[in-house]
């Protein structure tokens, strides 16, 4: 090979190649629309965009898993937490989170209340981007190693066709992801309150001069807070804000009715 | 050194090194913050002291890329500088603008996006001070009518590092379509148009070090940069695989940043058959270790830890973990910091006024070994807690903070051995900034050596 062979394979090569690129460039143009749900990008979650930038959340957090790796991923946060929660965790992170336990703490960035809903708006439309089922399982925030909370291991299969089984296995799968914000054991409050009992709660609960729930017996009930989470709604500082719960009101979407069946039943032997 | 003006990469090399210790400072307090508590999250958190981080790296290689650029390019056109005014204004901007970043970010005055922080205002004097370096080189060839290929590849990989430098000047509000053109700046450099310059360098280096052919070594520039692009233009797409675009990237993606390291590996076997053919007679030994480890760096940290998880289907499970830390620090390191630092170290007797005295101290060796050491070290930390966070959370689904803190001990290893590697810093610039001889300092502890082997 000669001085000039190799130079006419460098430029043949690079300009081939940067041909190629362009073309696909145009053609993913053409898709991006659709991938990516562009007309739902409205005016908030543009000024969302523009707060995810300003604060510099993505120095610490990953969105897509790109960005720094001191603080959870955020693509799938509007799912898994949903609005109410976000914004109360916004408004003041350090009531969440302990950082003698979690060794880090976010800082409160001082967002108004418009820039956190254009915010939420914004990480909303991200979640409903399409990444080729990135991430392959989600990826939790926080969840484990505590009394109950049924995580560290493989995703459970049920031992048997029995309701309770199925109800059991699918509280520690995700999707659904229960178990990320509720233990089943006494006095153990993840985000959301403990299950522990929850038959018996709710039995008493329905009978209470504060519900106004459509419930009739306890399972009724089980079954309308999975439905329905401001149906009734229990105070905590991590549970709900302004009346509103901040658990999502999803699952009546995402979940076959066999499957609520089976929570159901699980949940009402919880003790 | 030959020319007069190739004393204009003096200054340019000490804001590098500068930049270069500030980087450190950054640095441990960044892995100090991930063994927590933070004290001090209150006005200096993770955010910011990562981004200054990352900004100063990027920062000083560039300015350390600009000073070897005006040092090698007289060389080889056979001419002085065409403005060294010029050239002096340039530096005096371009640290202005870094200065004002870095101040700027402790204020909170960034645009947020991932290693293209800087404000609009500081990335409008970067592009100012490029065209100023670009004409200056420009000008200096086109005067000389000389250009040989070592410098041509590297000032057109400097030329090319501006163009690409555009379209972090744009905005978008789909945030996938800013992503995909974020890359193109990001990507694009590091694993493009900046190996360019590597290779450059490199083929500077060698043909100096060890007197190899020119013809031989500019026919295999030649066949190293045309594999970069070849793997690194369509490679690009290894950033696209789950931002949310069409799901052929995912396949080219994976095919052809799989042949990324063949560029890298290239360098090694190079290196390798220059000294084959022509040996290492060159005195600086110094320069010599730091040229022959940032082969073998580049093509272990950027060729195999990058192929490491670049096929999608391992990428899926290890994109965005402490996995990609492990690959960008060695990679960085390998390919950028050591070739400039290569560099620095084979112009310095020059700069310092001994052009035929050139020694290798125990102070430079021992910086030598302990950034290696102290690099290396680093790496495989970053690769345990990688590991080890793919597993607990992307797999068994632990959560991200419980995860945390199962793989603490490996953030304890990454603030050891990145100390071994800050004492390896510490010692080269005290050694170029005290210890090295200038000219009108007795250079008596120096053997004399046999005069430069021509190129």
């Amino acid at each position: 090979m000669t001085k000039r062979q190799t130079r006419a394979f460098f430029l043949g090569s690079t300009g081939l190649f940067t041909l190629i690129f362009l073309g696909l460039t145009i053609d993913s143009h053409r898709q991006f629309p659709t991938l990516t749900h562009a007309d739902r990008i409205t005016p908030d979650v543009v000024a969302g965009k523009h707060v995810w930038h300003r604060k510099n959340c993505i120095n610490c957090h990953t969105l897509l898993g790109e960005g720094a790796y001191y603080a959870p991923d955020l693509t799938k946060i509007a799912d898994q937490r949903g609005a109410a929660y976000l914004r109360a965790f916004l408004a003041d992170p350090a009531k969440f989170y302990n950082e003698e336990r979690d060794r880090r703490l976010m800082p409160n960035l001082k967002l108004t209340p418009q820039e956190i809903d254009q915010l939420i708006a914004f990480l909303g439309w991200v979640g409903n981007i399409d990444t080729h089922g990135w991430p392959p399982r989600p990826i939790l925030v926080s969840g484990a190693a505590i009394p109950g909370s049924n995580v560290g291991g493989a995703a459970p299969q049920p031992a048997s066709d029995d309701p309770v089984a199925v109800g059991q296995a699918l509280f520690s799968q995700s999707p659904p992801g229960c178990f990320a914000c509720h233990s089943t054991t006494a006095g153990v409050n993840l985000v959301g309150p403990s299950l522990a009992g929850i038959g018996a709660t709710a039995a008493v609960r329905i009978k209470g001069a504060d519900y106004h729930g459509k419930a009739t017996d306890a399972a009724g009930y089980v079954r309308e807070s999975i439905l329905e989470p401001n149906a009734h709604v229990v105070t905590g500082a991590t549970f709900s804000s302004n009346g509103q719960s901040m658990m999502p009101a999803t699952f009546g979407r995402t979940l076959k009715p066999e499957q609520v069946d089976a929570l159901v039943a699980y949940l009402m032997t919880l003790k | 050194m030959r020319y007069r003006t190739q004393a204009i990469a003096y200054p340019y090399f000490v804001v590098a090194l500068l930049l270069y210790g500030l980087q450190m400072v950054f640095g441990l307090l960044s892995i100090a913050k991930y063994l927590g508590p933070d004290p001090i999250v209150g006005w200096l958190p993770f955010d910011v002291s990562k981004e200054i981080h990352t900004n100063v790296l990027i920062v000083w290689v560039l300015t350390g890329f600009m000073g070897a650029t005006y040092w090698v390019v007289p060389e080889e056109s056979r001419a002085e500088i065409y403005s060294p005014r010029l050239a002096y204004w340039q530096l005096g901007l371009w640290t202005v603008a870094g200065v004002t970043a870095v101040v700027g970010y402790l204020f909170r005055w960034t645009e947020g996006n991932k290693l293209l922080e800087q404000p609009m205002p500081v990335k409008i004097a970067i592009v100012i001070v490029m065209l100023m370096f670009l004409y200056n080189i420009g000008m200096t060839i086109w005067t000389a009518k000389r250009l040989t290929t070592t410098e041509g590849v590297l000032v057109a990989g400097l030329a090319l590092a501006a163009v690409l430098y555009l379209p972090a000047l744009l905005t978008f509000d789909n945030y996938t379509v800013s992503i995909y053109y974020r890359w193109w700046t990001v990507h694009l450099w590091v694993e493009g148009v900046w190996e360019m310059i590597q290779g450059g360098l490199l083929a500077y280096l060698l043909i100096r070090l060890s007197g190899a052919d020119r013809e031989v070594m500019e026919k295999w520039l030649y066949v190293i940069v045309g594999l970069t692009f070849i793997a690194g233009i369509l490679g690009t797409a290894h950033h696209y695989f789950w931002i949310g675009v069409p799901s052929y990237w995912l396949f080219l993606g994976g095919f052809f940043s799989a042949l990324e390291p063949l560029a890298f590996l290239g360098m090694g076997v190079y290196a390798y058959m220059a000294i084959r053919r022509s040996g290492l007679a060159h005195p600086n030994r110094l320069a010599i270790h730091w040229t022959l480890g940032s082969t073998i760096f580049s093509a272990l940290g950027a060729g195999i830890l990058g192929l490491a998880h670049t096929w999608p289907s391992v990428n899926r499970w290890t994109h965005g973990t402490m996995i990609t830390a492990m690959h960008a620090h060695m990679a960085f390191f390998g390919a950028y910091v050591m070739i400039v630092l290569a560099m620095i170290t084979y112009a310095a007797p020059g700069l310092f006024g001994h052009d035929q005295e050139a020694g290798e101290s125990s102070t430079g060796l021992w910086a030598f070994w302990l950034q290696m050491g102290g690099m290396f070290g680093m790496t495989m930390a970053f690769a345990a807690a990688g590991i080890g966070q793919t597993y607990l959370e992307r797999i068994l689904g632990l959560g991200y903070l419980e995860t945390q803190q199962k793989i603490q001990v490996h953030f304890l290893m990454v603030l050891g051995t990145g100390l071994l590697f800050v004492v390896g810093v510490g010692l080269y610039l005290y050694d170029f900034f005290f210890l090295a001889p200038r000219r009108s300092s007795a250079p008596t502890a120096w053997p004399a050596v046999a005069a430069e082997t021509e190129g």
